[in-house]
């Protein structure tokens, strides 16, 4: 189920906030974790049992590592975690992955596994590993109570696009969280802003994406059209859908990490990956770079653990090449930063952020491309290789449809409306203007959903 | 009042009005159909374990809360408002307005289906043109687009193109361009097609062209309906339009005339009085979308017979061909394939006009 959307937002959302709120504090978790189920059930049918045996595995791992009496048994069961957490992702993601790049290789005709990927898969074994690892190391306690845990695993704010929530994050406030008419006026003003960037934003710019890719007149200026508004899409979508998780967490009195911090306005790549979708880059760090070794360590060894980690954080968005050498792209410029510190350091902030924009838009020309042949086509179009002319009625009829959005987009990437709402949050002015908003917010929404087709979530599949 | 009274105020609004939402749509009774959409609206899905299990129902249940939500056609008119107005996007789902006149834009051409079309035009030809003592003629009835899109900065199709097109595929056919005797006022504000009223100047462009006097201003009356008209794109457009008025062409000929239809096996005036009544005021004209018609003239001044390959542009205008010809079959190539004509249409002697309109043939409709 999607949050844009009228069942969501009319039909599941006010029963389960109903529901939840008339229940006693001890069975708040009971309803949220079988509302959670619902709403994954609501997408993959068959595979909310795939979700409810993952659930099961890893509550009994995190017990088992509890009542191990030695490292040695500690660790067996880490490993068996481990293990199934990465079987999962290998058969339902990376499968058909590895069997056709094999095949490609050696020539070979091994049959494709064909097996749909579960919604949200990479985010709730994460979610499970990161449980386990920390019981492990002794950062959180064993969760003791199947529904807690079920809860936590399958919280449906985040269960299928983040943010990454580590159980030590939630732990207090899965047994122990109150609710207060603040959080949940708080929350629910979060939750609209989130729906404003999804839907009147990032899904906006998802129609000039299909205009794009279906024209037949496509000009130089149309490639840049499509490169800056792929970045402010995806940018709009999942930030819009982080917004929304959190706010939704809010709402039940949960205290979700930042996802987003306006990334666009970085001065390196470094700065980048520490503002964009930080609780996946904070857990590749904490779970996959510091224990290879992280940056201390021989520059050699460096380089390898930074190739590891940028290569699974590309293969952690998709199970293709595209995605491999996009990660690594990154990889790439992340060393260059390091050595070449001193240099950049003097470079004005303006041409540093124009250098990370510029990159930012490269890679995210591979990362929408299906295929090489694709991601190369249109960085060639991008610098007139391609035999396109500079400008067609058509890249200018959408130039100025568009022209507002792009504006839109380019304020909201930056923290000028934010800090424009700080300095009226405690004016009557703001008082008056926040409700009239949020108000408007709601209406104008639901008509775009009321008006418009299915647009799924670009994050929906990691 | 403090500012966190007046917060509190405005989300106790803001929680009110989503619960009144919320609950219009669990418990208000599903309606049947949109008015403005012209089309049935989905209901509640078949709930059992193969459809739960598949997913069907909940694709169905998505589609069901969408078309039955409260105050749909408002809602709809507050995104069409905040799309044009704050976002200032040209156009709203592929519709535009200027100067009053609502269109789609119709871009690009889409040379396979023009071709495709041309196939069932050659088709036709083959079967039962070739060798028949038939005189051919051919035209495209040019959309709203034609007049308004290029001027207003809006994509359009190639015109010069697809008519290029449409004559090099039918060498076989006398062309005519209609599209110099019509300009923007011919076509309704909120619909796609043209008014009966305004397009005699065509009726005489193809009349000479196939050699038969020209029909005559004074012959006709045009007679308001009492209905106001609401066209197609009225409720496309979601944005607030004025009704119009729509008029039928009436003349002595024309009010003598029957119309058979050739599936319903009934005969009707021109103008059918039932057809007063549906949902599309448009099809008033020779009864709307129908595959196979024949109308008679008894009052017609010569023996001629003229065969139209059409339609709904042909509809409205086919009764301002009729006086100069005995019978006029109306065909529709959509609905009726072109191998089962011979079972009804002798072809032999008579003016054969190809016209559909060059949206029809941009679409893959035919």
């Amino acid at each position: 189920m999607l949050f844009s959307s009228i069942p969501f937002l009319f039909y599941f959302l006010p029963a389960v906030l109903i529901l939840y709120f008339l229940v006693p504090t001890k069975l708040k978790n009971a309803v949220l974790l079988l509302f959670s189920l619902v709403f994954y059930a609501w997408g993959e049918p068959k595979y909310v049992f795939l979700m409810i045996s993952t659930i099961c595995l890893f509550f009994f791992c995190g017990i088992a590592i509890g009542k191990a009496a030695t490292q040695k048994g500690k660790k067996l069961w880490l490993t068996v975690s481990v293990v199934i957490s990465l079987a999962l992702l290998a058969v339902f993601k990376y499968a058909d992955f590895a069997v056709g790049s094999v095949n490609a290789a050696l020539g070979t005709s091994i049959p494709l596994l064909k097996l749909a990927l579960p919604i949200g898969i990479s985010f709730y074994t994460f979610q499970c590993l990161s449980y386990t690892i920390d019981v492990y190391r002794g950062d959180a306690a064993v969760q003791r109570n199947i529904i807690s845990f079920g809860a936590y695993v399958s919280l449906f704010p985040q269960l299928i696009a983040g943010p990454i929530v580590r159980y030590v994050d939630v732990a207090r406030e899965l047994d122990h969280r109150t609710h207060s008419w603040n959080d949940i006026a708080l929350g629910l003003r979060r939750f609209l802003v989130g729906l404003c960037k999804k839907i009147l934003i990032a899904d906006r710019f998802a129609v000039l994406l299909n205009v794009f890719r279906d024209s037949s007149q496509q000009s130089v200026l149309f490639y840049w059209m499509y490169a800056i508004a792929f970045m402010l899409h995806i940018y709009f979508d999942f930030s819009g859908y982080s917004d929304m998780a959190i706010g939704l967490g809010r709402v039940f009195g949960f205290h979700f990490i930042e996802n987003f911090n306006y990334p666009y306005m970085s001065r390196s790549i470094g700065e980048f990956w520490r503002r964009w979708h930080m609780s996946l880059g904070s857990w590749f760090r904490d779970y996959v770079y510091i224990p290879l070794g992280g940056n201390r360590v021989k520059p050699l060894r460096w380089v390898f653990n930074t190739l590891v980690v940028w290569m699974l954080t590309g293969l952690w968005h998709g199970a293709a090449w595209n995605f491999v050498v996009w990660g690594l792209l990154y990889a790439v410029f992340l060393m260059l930063e390091k050595w070449g510190k001193p240099i950049i350091d003097r470079i004005p902030d303006l041409l540093r952020r124009c250098y990370v924009l510029l990159v930012v838009m490269l890679g995210f020309v591979l990362f929408n491309a299906v295929d090489f042949t694709q991601a190369l086509s249109d960085v060639k179009g991008l610098f007139g290789l391609n035999d396109v002319p500079l400008i067609t009625k058509e890249t200018l009829y959408y130039l100025r449809s568009y022209a507002v959005l792009f504006i839109i987009g380019f304020i909201g990437a930056t923290p000028h409306v934010r800090n424009i709402g700080c300095r009226l949050e405690n004016t009557k002015f703001g008082a008056f203007l926040e409700p009239v908003l949020m108000i408007a917010a709601l209406l104008v929404c639901t008509a775009y959903l009321v008006d418009g087709s299915f647009s799924p979530f670009l994050y929906f599949r990691f | 009042m403090n500012n966190q009274k007046i917060r509190a105020i405005g989300a106790g609004v803001l929680v009110v009005l989503w619960i009144a939402l919320t609950a219009v749509s669990w418990f208000a009774p599903p309606k049947d159909i949109s008015e403005a959409e012209r089309r049935p609206l989905k209901q509640f899905p078949t709930t059992n374990a193969t459809t739960l299990l598949s997913g069907k129902f909940m694709k169905d249940f998505e589609g069901y809360t969408l078309d039955q939500f409260p105050l749909r056609d408002s809602f709809r008119k507050i995104k069409a408002l905040f799309h044009y107005n704050a976002l200032q996007q040209k156009d709203n789902n592929g519709i535009y307005i200027v100067d009053g006149y609502a269109a789609e834009m119709e871009y690009p051409m889409d040379k396979a289906s023009v071709e495709r079309a041309m196939g069932q035009y050659n088709k036709v030809y083959e079967l039962y043109l070739k060798n028949s003592n038939t005189k051919i003629y051919n035209t495209v009835v040019p959309d709203k687009g034609y007049y308004l899109a290029k001027e207003n900065g809006y994509l359009s199709l190639d015109y010069d193109a697809m008519f290029s097109l449409v004559r090099s595929k039918t060498p076989w056919a006398a062309w005519t361009d209609i599209a110099d005797c019509l300009a923007l006022e011919d076509y309704y504000y909120t619909d796609t097609h043209w008014r009966q009223e305004k397009i005699l100047k065509v009726a005489n462009r193809l009349l000479a062209a196939m050699n038969a006097p020209p029909a005559q201003a004074a012959d006709f009356t045009a007679k308001p309906m009492e209905r106001p008209f609401y066209g197609v794109y009225y409720g496309q457009a979601a944005l607030p339009m004025e009704p119009e008025t729509m008029y039928l062409m009436h003349s002595n000929v024309i009010d003598g005339c029957t119309v058979y239809d050739h599936t319903t096996k009934k005969t009707t005036p021109v103008y059918n009085p039932a057809m007063l009544t549906d949902k599309d005021q448009y099809n008033i004209y020779l009864n709307g979308p129908q595959s196979l018609l024949t109308v008679t003239n008894p009052n017609a001044t010569t023996d001629r017979e003229l065969l139209i390959f059409r339609d709904s542009f042909g509809s409205s205008l086919a009764p301002l061909l009729l006086q100069s010809y005995k019978s006029v079959t109306l065909v529709d190539i959509r609905y009726i394939q072109p191998e089962f004509l011979g079972k009804f249409i002798e072809f032999n002697d008579q003016d054969v006009l190809f016209m559909y309109s060059a949206l029809v043939l941009n679409k893959k409709l035919i």
